[in-house]
């Protein structure tokens, strides 16, 4: 009884928290848009439907667009709610994102592999790159004491840099106007689902068969029950005999490899080239994301769709009616404040838990009397 | 090359510099000292740097006035720190997720913000004017003292109110009620509401004096440092600032050494990146590989004087 209201409770809350975010941003673009209510329109119904001499129909295209930007967030989303499940506060996964595609990128570049097992290559290559990476500031952590998260900030910043060293002085393409790697191999190229513009490449069933194994991973293995243990109570873990450092690495390395795996199937099934020369941001919304699904992989892909769409939707709007698409940034953030609040509506919470009691209550009051009765 | 660096660090100008870098990350790693007396991870000082930035400037173009830019980015970086305590004291929310929240807002909503009320995208490049940036002023006598008097006179006010600062912080922490309830929360909030002291306000408090800091910060970077507000201006100084508070031991004269060294680090990247054959992205790197290094210099000392005291951390090692 108290579970299934507590579940509703907490849809409710979402829902309260959404709104409440949709209002502040409704209450910036009357501020800015010079026709509101149309930019409001592209905001919230554009990605999915077009508007045409008043026949309104489904826009498969946006959709596609929407299921296609997906991609890299279930990534960093599923690599933050496994470091957040540890409460490891490790921030580094946009500089992994980054590393990631640019290691990927190059290996689609220079390695001679067949169709199909080059894109997969690159991104397990990526991936464990960006995972021996996050062994610094874990071991940081573990061996020294370091916080994690001061040193993921600054590692952020040397990845992108050294990096950007690389990318400028040994792989850059000197007969292009930018600055960016030669062509990928037609082998590495991760195939689209769909033909066309929409960029919705096979990264995307790989991301959603990823999420199917961190959900595993984090519900129905040992590591993962440890891994969640920690970050429930370290003490707890540590004195029931769990290798509490050991998981602090492993779920800081997860955290990585995720990430630049996310990086390398992004670039490589969106791009021809490298061509990044700055954070692209996804390790950010990564952690949005997983406090939206509350560090559960398994809703890692829903709420990766809602800020696709609520950021398709700034695009659009941006494009229409000239109200800048940065506006994302402060839905998301309100989005975030909201839902990473515990005690928000905790009063209502509260009148739940004892009405929900007391109804117990009686009923046992009750079957005592029968039982007494007889 | 070695020598090279040694010749510079000696140099009238290079040591004016470092002053000069290291202002906005003291008034930062300042704001983490506060924050961090009363238990609380300031993470969001670089997204209360780069709006406190944002509104400073605009305040002093609005009134054309430097002073009131100033106060402004003070009541700009207050008030997004009173958000954070918000949330964090009425609903919960972990302070370093506020954090992060009002780093987004930082990132991406300064940009928006500065549309909405300038349609200017990026800069404000358009609306600088000498009458809006905050003056530097010579100190009488100092400045006539050979040597010493070129390096300390001619900074910019707020440079002088940010190691004045380190002082009155220090005098705020030790030598108040309100520092010491504020210490007393942060190291045991239990005991100092046992004997009356309202936890829930002393962290209001600090965590606003935090966010004033913060926006002291911002406005120098904005109205000093770059000359005008643009996107990557903070450029991780939030961070760094972090970074200097721990390996400062959380003290302020502490932070302030530590800002130094980012200072000076900062400094000689600079310098380095204006040499032929050298990759201006590794120097770029410097700062922050740094602060990395001092970190785990600081925590390998701490945790080896903890085992000599026989304390172990939680992870058993």
């Amino acid at each position: 009884m108290l579970d299934r209201r507590m579940t509703q409770f907490n849809i409710l809350r979402g829902a309260v928290a959404i709104f409440f975010a949709l209002f502040v941003a409704a209450i910036f673009v009357f501020l800015t848009s010079e026709s509101p209510l149309e930019s409001l329109r592209y905001l919230l119904i554009g990605p999915l439907v077009s508007v045409k001499n008043g026949a309104v129909s489904f826009n498969m295209r946006n959709m596609l667009e929407v299921l296609a930007a997906m991609i890299p967030t279930i990534f960093t989303g599923l690599a933050v709610c496994v470091m957040f499940s540890a409460n490891q506060f490790n921030l580094a996964g946009e500089g992994c994102v980054y590393v990631g595609a640019f290691v990927g990128g190059l290996i689609g570049v220079y390695w001679d592999l067949p169709p199909f097992i080059h894109p997969l290559v690159a991104t397990l290559v990526a991936g464990v790159v960006c995972a021996v990476i996050m062994l610094i500031p874990a071991l940081a952590k573990v061996i020294l004491g370091a916080s994690e998260m001061v040193t993921s900030l600054m590692l952020n910043y040397v990845m992108l840099y050294v990096s950007m060293h690389f990318l400028n002085f040994h792989f850059a393409n000197r007969s292009r106007g930018a600055t960016m790697t030669h062509d990928f191999r037609e082998s590495a190229r991760v195939f689209q689902i769909v033909p066309g513009t929409s960029k919705l490449s096979w990264g995307f069933i790989a991301a959603l068969i990823l999420t199917v194994i961190m959900w595993f991973f984090m519900y129905r293995t040992r590591w993962g029950y440890s891994i969640r243990m920690i970050g429930i109570n370290e003490s707890f873990a540590l004195y029931s005999g769990m290798n509490v450092a050991g998981m602090i690495i492993v779920s800081q390395m997860i955290g990585g490899m995720l990430s630049g795996m996310g990086g390398s199937l992004e670039v490589l099934g969106r791009y021809n080239q490298f061509l990044w020369l700055s954070l692209p941001g996804y390790g950010w919304t990564g952690i949005t994301i997983a406090i939206l699904a509350r560090n559960n992989p398994g809703a890692v892909p829903l709420a990766a769709f809602f800020l696709a769409y609520l950021n398709k939707g700034c695009m659009l709007m941006s494009t229409k009616t000239h109200v800048p698409s940065e506006m994302i940034d402060i839905i998301q953030a309100a989005i975030f404040l909201f839902f990473a609040a515990e005690q928000f509506l905790s009063g209502y919470r509260q009148k739940i838990v004892v009405k929900t009691t007391r109804e117990e209550l009686l009923k046992q009051g009750n079957a005592d009397i029968e039982n007494g009765g007889e | 090359m070695l020598e090279q660096l040694a010749e510079w660090v000696f140099q009238i100008d290079f040591l004016v510099m470092i002053f000069r870098i290291t202002a906005p990350i003291l008034f930062a790693a300042l704001a983490a000292v506060v924050a961090e007396k009363a238990a609380m991870s300031n993470i969001g000082l670089e997204g209360t740097m780069m709006l406190s930035a944002l509104f400073g400037f605009l305040f002093a173009y609005w009134t054309q006035s430097w002073l009131l830019g100033v106060l402004g980015a003070v009541l700009v970086g207050t008030l997004l720190a009173l958000m954070m305590g918000f949330f964090y004291l009425e609903f919960k929310t972990d302070i370093i997720l506020a954090g992060i929240a009002v780093n987004m807002l930082g990132e991406g909503g300064a940009i928006f913000l500065l549309y909405m009320f300038t349609g200017l995208r990026g800069n404000t490049a358009k609306l600088v004017s000498p009458n809006i940036l905050i003056p530097t002023i010579e100190i009488p006598l100092i400045k006539d003292i050979p040597f010493l008097g070129e390096i300390l006179s001619g900074h910019c006010i707020l440079t002088y109110v940010a190691f004045l600062l380190v002082w009155l912080i220090w005098l705020f922490l030790y030598r108040t009620p309100l520092g010491l309830n504020i210490r007393a929360v942060g190291e045991s909030p239990e005991a100092a509401s046992s004997v009356g002291v309202s936890v829930k306000r002393v962290k209001y408090i600090a965590i606003a004096m935090s966010g004033a800091l913060a926006g002291l910060g911002g406005a120098f970077m904005s109205m000093y440092y770059s000359q005008g507000w643009n996107q990557g201006m903070v450029a991780g100084r939030g961070f760094i600032a972090l970074a200097a508070q721990a390996m400062g031991r959380g003290e302020p004269v502490g932070a302030m050494l530590t800002s130094l060294l980012f200072g000076t680090a900062h400094g000689l990247s600079t310098k380095v990146a204006g040499l032929p054959n050298v990759s201006s992205f590794l120097v770029s790197m410097i700062p922050y590989a740094v602060t990395i290094l001092g970190l785990f210099i600081y925590a390998w000392n701490r945790t080896r004087k903890l085992r000599k005291r026989g304390i172990r951390r939680l992870t058993g090692i």
